[in-house]
């Protein structure tokens, strides 16, 4: 049995918004929501890149303590986002708590910020500071806390999928949704990923000389995906849902359709850990066409991962080049925001389903010269109003894990 | 430490931290006012601040019966007495 999916409800904080008009606007507008690295009195000072996507707005959070207690700030994203989903779907709770909803949802690596608080008392050598490791802490910072905080703040009783592969955790999480829908595990599943304020993940890539250094004193001019002068790829925060449902009980309840799960591939490169691989994500480009049943052609939008390193982003354009041509038009998004890690898939999906509601495709920001290993593409060209009928969001991630997600703008996927 | 001082301490936590609304000393502490395991542990570790001295696993799983915050008055002010006797 193989059932059609959709996609009726999502949200996102991002640091380009929470506001599904915010986030327009600044696609439109080509606003960055890159900012300064804030002070964490531990880390931030070593780490020679000084930027960070960041979501520097208040968010009116209003969970009672029953539920804020076993939540790290990367609960609170993902649980605000599962919020939004439920409200704005209208299922019943009757629905919600039948066994038929479940949750996939994860973050890279549950909650640093509570991590460090935890390992503090780990290694403080005092009998007073063992008694207080509780389970409320391990609750709050294990890596499927925000799983486990969704289904229980609203009683969700199906089956959970805790995704935490680095910057493919939330196109898992959509993809093993939908599989679950398709194959008639579930009928509907709340798919998404969240990441917190982090300096670790930073100082990791800073490490690595993977981050960006040479924009400290102008943040909004990185990361430059695709561009000659790129250096590297800028942590962000954020988090974001959406809501897949069976096509035929979707329908018959008056549900609004903002796209369809056509496809999702995911495999691994089987070898290096870190380096990006051509054969292993182009693979991973026609697997996901392959469970569409899509051909190349078919596809107008390619939602590039492109972190703006080095290598990742040329063997990414010798990857869709290989695969669709100069089809497609290409866009970075992360070039507005930086890197958002466990929630980029989902971010990035629910970016390209407003766009292709609005009927534009917004261009990759600070693209100004294009690398010459990297101009065979049809880069978007600045903001372009057209109709996207199908679009493919692409994310790869460290362990060589690679996923690719076919959606359908939603106006076609009503029939 | 008195009965009714201890009391008041415990109610207060309970507004406070465990942010319950008009607690009554018979309420039952899950059905009335939600209060769970994870919960249960947070405060015997408060109470132990309190009292200055740590549980043993004999005493702590003793509370595992605690349903009314009378029944954690009674609770502490028994291991007051087994300690001084």
């Amino acid at each position: 049995m193989k059932r059609r999916v959709v996609i009726t409800a999502c949200s996102a904080i991002t640091p380009i918004g929470y506001d599904k008009n915010d986030i327009i606007e600044s696609l439109k507008k080509g606003k960055s929501g890159v900012g300064v690295l804030r002070d964490d009195g531990l880390l931030s000072k070593h780490i020679h890149s000084r930027v960070f996507g960041t979501v520097d707005y208040p968010i009116n959070y209003d969970f009672k303590r029953q539920y804020r207690k076993t939540m790290g700030p990367v609960a609170y994203y993902a649980c605000q986002v599962a919020k939004d989903v439920l409200e704005r779907s209208g299922l019943s709770e009757e629905f919600i708590t039948s066994g038929r909803l479940g949750v996939a949802f994860g973050s890279t690596h549950g909650s640093p910020t509570v991590q460090r608080e935890i390992y503090k008392t780990f290694f403080s050598d005092l009998d007073s500071k063992f008694s207080s490791i509780g389970a409320v802490d391990y609750l709050r910072s294990m890596v499927h806390t925000t799983a486990v905080n969704i289904s229980r703040m609203f009683g969700i009783t199906g089956r959970i999928i805790a995704s935490s592969t680095a910057c493919t955790t939330s196109s898992q999480s959509i993809g093993y949704g939908y599989e679950s829908i398709k194959y008639g595990m579930q009928d509907a599943m709340i798919c998404g990923g969240a990441d917190e304020y982090d300096t670790t993940t930073v100082a990791v890539f800073d490490n690595l000389l993977a981050c960006s250094v040479n924009y400290n004193t102008t943040p909004e001019c990185t990361p430059r995906p695709f561009d000659a002068n790129r250096d590297g790829l800028v942590v962000g925060e954020g988090g974001g849902a959406v809501l897949l449902e069976e096509y035929e009980s979707a329908k018959k309840r008056g549900a609004e359709i903002l796209g369809e799960v056509l496809g999702f591939a995911c495999n691994n490169n089987g070898g290096d850990l870190i380096l990006p691989n051509l054969d292993g994500i182009t693979a991973t480009l026609r697997l996901a066409l392959a469970d569409a049943e899509m051909n190349p052609a078919d596809v107008d939008f390619v939602s590039a991962h492109a972190t703006a390193t080095k290598m990742g982003d040329v063997i990414e354009s010798q990857a869709i080049a290989a695969v669709y041509g100069k089809g497609p038009l290409v866009t970075g998004l992360k070039s507005y925001m930086g890197h958002t890690m466990g929630t980029c898939g989902v971010i990035e999906t629910i970016l390209s389903l407003y766009m292709m509601e609005q009927g534009f495709i917004a261009p990759t920001l600070n693209l100004d010269n294009v690398d010459k290993r990297c101009d065979m593409l049809r880069h978007t060209p600045g903001l372009t109003e057209t109709e996207t009928k199908i679009a493919a969001i692409q994310n790869f991630a460290f362990g060589g894990v690679n996923t690719c997600l076919i959606i359908k703008n939603g106006r076609d996927a009503v029939q | 430490m008195t009965r009714d001082e201890f009391k008041d301490k415990i109610l207060a936590i309970l507004v406070d931290d465990f942010e319950f609304e008009e607690p009554g000393l018979e309420d039952n502490l899950r059905d009335d006012h939600g209060f769970d395991s994870i919960d249960a542990i947070e405060l015997l570790g408060k109470i132990e601040l309190i009292l200055g001295f740590s549980f043993t696993r004999e005493e702590k799983e003793k509370a595992m019966g605690i349903r009314t915050i009378n029944d954690i008055l009674d609770y502490v002010e028994a291991i007051q007495q087994s300690r001084t006797k």
